[in-house]
């Protein structure tokens, strides 16, 4: 069974490219357009891998990632940050909050897609 | 769902974006929520610049990086949004929509009006930023930065590394990767995407007593012995997202030692520092670089300053060998770059258009001064003259417009040197002088193909085999020289060695089983040399990829001689052989020699006019076309224009004898009169008079008559071969008065 993968941005046009890259490479794919739709999502599915961007409304990365680590089934579930910010401490917010991975945006799909592949394969 | 699609929304929303922006922007003086309004015209940025990434804009990018830094600053506070930064928001905004519409396929193309406006745009963002002129959005990084755990731990010996075709890679896993949702064994399946896992050792030595492990925990290490073709930082990059979490050390396999050095001596940027060179040819990652330079700068902040390149040899990250050959690269660089600043690129084109002009008036310009002499006005040959001196300035420049230094052509041949002496195993350096001399770019280009076999023989055929050469009692290592000068208005280019020479014995035997010379023809050791370059002859015993099937030689001197030059060679058999190619400086526009004879005017370029003497009853004269003069005690064949083009008897009162120099062959002509200097415009004979011996070009005058210019070398050698023998003769009888 293909591994699923959630993809939370509030940018529509990124969720797609995003998508099609991965689906494309084999993955599932779910998408949340912030940090409280991507919560509500997460519930009653098996998901390896989340990337996430930082600033979003309604709820952004950092705080979306300290609820994560909350719940028990994705207590370890890899997630990467996609992030602008070359601020330090944003970083290290990601860092406390349970996220030890990140990319700077912009990227080109294959981009995500290599690292993305390091940690779970399809 | 499609790119297409994607890119529909990408374009939908961005639009979308920036008319939020602009409506946060014209009502901040009067919301509720100042922060949020900041945050969300910052988010609109922020997210126009990711999806912009996505789909390659890189133009966007930038630009919307440096309004999303301004933001930025302006969210965490540095200052306000006052009256003037929203005007200027507001016109980063319209400046984006714009950008989003001239978007065609993957870039943007911006009307160039509307550059200057982004450039404004750019000065007052960078203004609020006061930091310099940098785009560091173009770098799109996964990042997991700081070095504060980084250490780069010997593990192994490096020594055993070395010996192995393989790399080794040794990784050990922090006790947090589990816990961080890092699957060490994922990363292990994503390397042998990369090549093959040949061997795996766990190492186990971490793991505590049952009693005591923590099952979230991990301990555990390996040592990979790894074939790949990837390069370093390929594989690096595998294993990045435990980079802090875990003790990373990559050997390379000895085999890349070379291919490091190799990759070194062939990168162009000339402009790169010692590190990144070495980044460059995968010897370092960009990672390690930087680690470096962090501790280079911790180090000199403690009072000593450590070179990178010492540390990367200290601590193992790399040979000597290669650090050297960087170092040497980044010497080469400095240098180019200095000679970079002060030069043009041209489209060759527009030159040879130009020389082609200036050509055409030279000849008008020669026209225009027969003429004023004729009218006899002073005033008007005054400056007629003027003018013509002033034509004569701007050939010269233009002609040096296409002069280039053949330096550039030498140093290819480092690589070939030692790349066909590594395979045919001889040690042979090359020796380049004469570097900075300078020739016509048109023969440059033509001249490197032949210089290329010339060199290719030299080290397949000239430099023995290390063992004879240490029974000739030589140095091991062979010696290959190229060397270029200017002599008399030609350029001589050299190649030699100190090689086995030709064995003249052998070469006349070949030519005479060949047919090329008949069996009682005596030669001289120069016409022996010369036969080498005849069509069909090699001597080599074993015919070598590397050159010896007789294609060659004859191949060369054609090439050459469709140069307008010559080549020669010396040599001595066991020492060493030299190579002569003697061209003329440019093919398009010379100083020239005019002489008549009769109605006809010939031309020979000025340079290799020695002097002119008056030929008087007193020198002996036979006149069937040919005989020779005594010249202050030197024995001077000449020759009767006249009589050799065939024309019917001159009645000049007087003759005179143009002496002519090329090489070290001398040779006079006679004619009736002595015209003087003339700019020359070389012209093509045309296919029919192509090989006419004796004739290389024409050249019209400012009369609108056809002056021939003549081909000095092969009259000279003409003269040389009829009367060779009668010319040593004399040379005897000169040398006992």
């Amino acid at each position: 069974m293909a591994k699923t993968i959630m993809i939370v941005d509030d940018s529509a046009s990124l969720r797609q490219v995003v998508s099609i890259a991965l689906i494309g490479a084999g993955y599932d794919v779910i998408e949340g357009c912030d940090g409280k739709d991507a919560l509500s999502k997460l519930q009653g599915q098996k998901i390896s891998l989340i990337v996430s961007d930082v600033n979003m409304p309604n709820m952004d990365g950092i705080t979306m990632v300290q609820e994560i680590k909350k719940l028990p089934a994705y207590k370890f579930t890899p997630i990467i940050m996609l992030t602008t910010e070359s601020a330090d401490d944003k970083k290290a917010a990601g860092q406390a909050a349970g996220a030890k991975a990140w990319m700077v945006k912009p990227f080109k799909p294959e981009q995500l897609l290599m690292a993305v592949s390091k940690l779970v394969q399809p | 769902m499609n790119m297409e699609q994607a890119f529909q929304t990408f374009l939908a929303e961005s639009t979308e974006l920036l008319q939020d922006m602009e409506n946060k922007l014209l009502g901040f003086d009067n919301c509720d929520d100042p922060a949020e309004s900041v945050n969300s015209i910052f988010r609109a940025v922020h997210t126009i610049k990711g999806s912009a990434g996505l789909f390659g804009l890189d133009d966007i990018v930038a630009f919307t990086h440096v309004v999303e830094s301004v933001l930025d600053e302006v969210r965490s506070g540095s200052f306000v949004l006052d009256e003037p930064l929203i005007n200027l928001l507001l016109q980063c905004k319209d400046y984006i929509g714009k950008m989003v519409d001239s978007i065609d396929g993957e870039a943007v193309l911006m009307a160039p009006e509307d550059l200057p406006v982004q450039a404004a745009l750019e000065d007052a963002l960078f203004a609020y930023l006061n930091t310099e002129h940098s785009t560091s959005a173009a770098t799109a990084l996964v990042g997991i930065d700081d070095a504060d755990n980084y250490q780069s731990v010997s593990v192994i010996e490096s020594d055993s590394a070395m010996a192995n075709e393989n790399w080794h890679i040794s990784v050990y896993f922090g006790a947090d990767v589990l816990r961080n949702g890092m699957d060490p064994l994922s990363f292990l399946r994503y390397l042998a995407t990369l090549g093959d896992i040949v061997h795996i050792e766990t190492v186990t030595d971490d793991l505590p007593g049952i009693e005591d492990m923590d099952a979230e925990s991990c301990y555990l290490g390996y040592e990979i012995n790894f074939h790949s073709s990837a390069s370093k930082s390929q594989i690096e990059d595998v294993f990045e997202f435990v980079r802090e979490d875990c003790q990373l050390k990559i050997l390379p396999p000895y085999a890349k030692v070379s291919d490091f050095i190799e990759i070194i001596d062939n990168i162009q940027n000339d402009e790169l520092k010692l590190g990144e060179i070495l980044v460059r040819c995968g010897t370092l990652t960009q990672r390690e670089l930087d680690n470096l330079l962090q501790m280079q700068n911790a180090v000199k902040e403690g009072g000593t300053h450590r070179l990178i390149g010492e540390i990367v040899v200290e601590d193992g990250l790399a040979s000597s060998e290669v650090v050297t050959a960087a170092l040497h690269r980044q010497a080469q660089g400095k240098k180019a770059k200095e000679k970079q600043a002060q030069t043009v690129r041209v489209d060759a084109e527009k030159l040879d258009h130009l020389i082609n002009l200036i050509g055409e008036l030279v000849i008008a310009s020669a026209g225009i001064e027969s003429e004023t002499h004729l009218a006899g006005i002073a005033s008007l040959v005054e400056s007629a003259q003027t003018m013509t001196r002033l034509v004569e300035e701007v050939r010269e420049s233009a002609l040096n417009l296409r002069m280039v230094q053949i330096g550039e052509t030498f140093n290819r041949f480092q690589r070939v040197v030692r790349d066909v002496s590594k395979e045919l195993g001889k040690d042979i350096d090359l020796q380049i002088d004469g570097a900075d001399t300078e020739l016509d770019k048109t023969v440059i280009e033509k001249i490197s193909d032949p210089l290329m076999h010339l060199v290719r023989n030299s080290i397949d055929h000239g430099i023995e085999s290390p063992a004879l050469r240490s029974q000739r009692n030589k140095p091991a290592t062979g010696n290959v020289k190229l060397n270029a000068y200017h002599e008399s208005g030609t350029i001589v280019i050299e190649v030699s060695d100190d090689g086995g020479g030709l064995n003249r014995e052998k070469i006349l035997q070949k030519a005479r089983a060949n047919g090329l010379v008949s069996a009682e023809a005596e030669l001289s050791a120069h016409d022996i040399n010369q036969l080498i370059f005849e069509a069909g002859f090699s001597t080599a015993e074993a015919v070598s990829n590397i050159s010896g099937r007789g294609v060659g030689m004859d191949v060369v001197r054609r090439n050459i001689e469709a140069l307008r030059g010559t080549v020669e060679i010396d040599s001595e058999y066991t020492v060493g052989t030299t190579i002569r190619i003697r061209l003329p400086l440019t093919l398009a526009i010379i100083d020239g020699f005019m002489m008549k004879v009769g109605d006809a005017f010939y031309v020979v370029p000025l340079d290799i006019v020695e002097e002119c003497i008056e030929l008087n009853a007193n020198h002996s004269v036979g006149h069937d076309g040919r005989s020779y003069i005594n010249l202050r005690g030197e024995v001077l064949p000449f020759i009767r224009l006249g009589d050799y083009f065939c024309q019917s008897g001159s009645n000049a009162k007087r003759e005179n004898i143009v002496v002519i120099k090329y090489g070290s062959l001398k040779a006079g002509f006679v004619v009736d009169e002595l015209m003087g200097e003339f700019q020359t415009v070389i012209k093509p004979l045309g296919p029919l008079f192509e090989r006419v011996p004796g004739i290389s070009g024409s050249t019209i005058l400012g009369s609108g008559e056809v002056a021939l210019i003549l081909d000095a070398s092969s009259l000279i050698h003409l003269v040389m071969q009829r009367d060779g023998k009668a010319i040593s003769a004399a040379a005897q009888q000169s040398a006992l008065h």
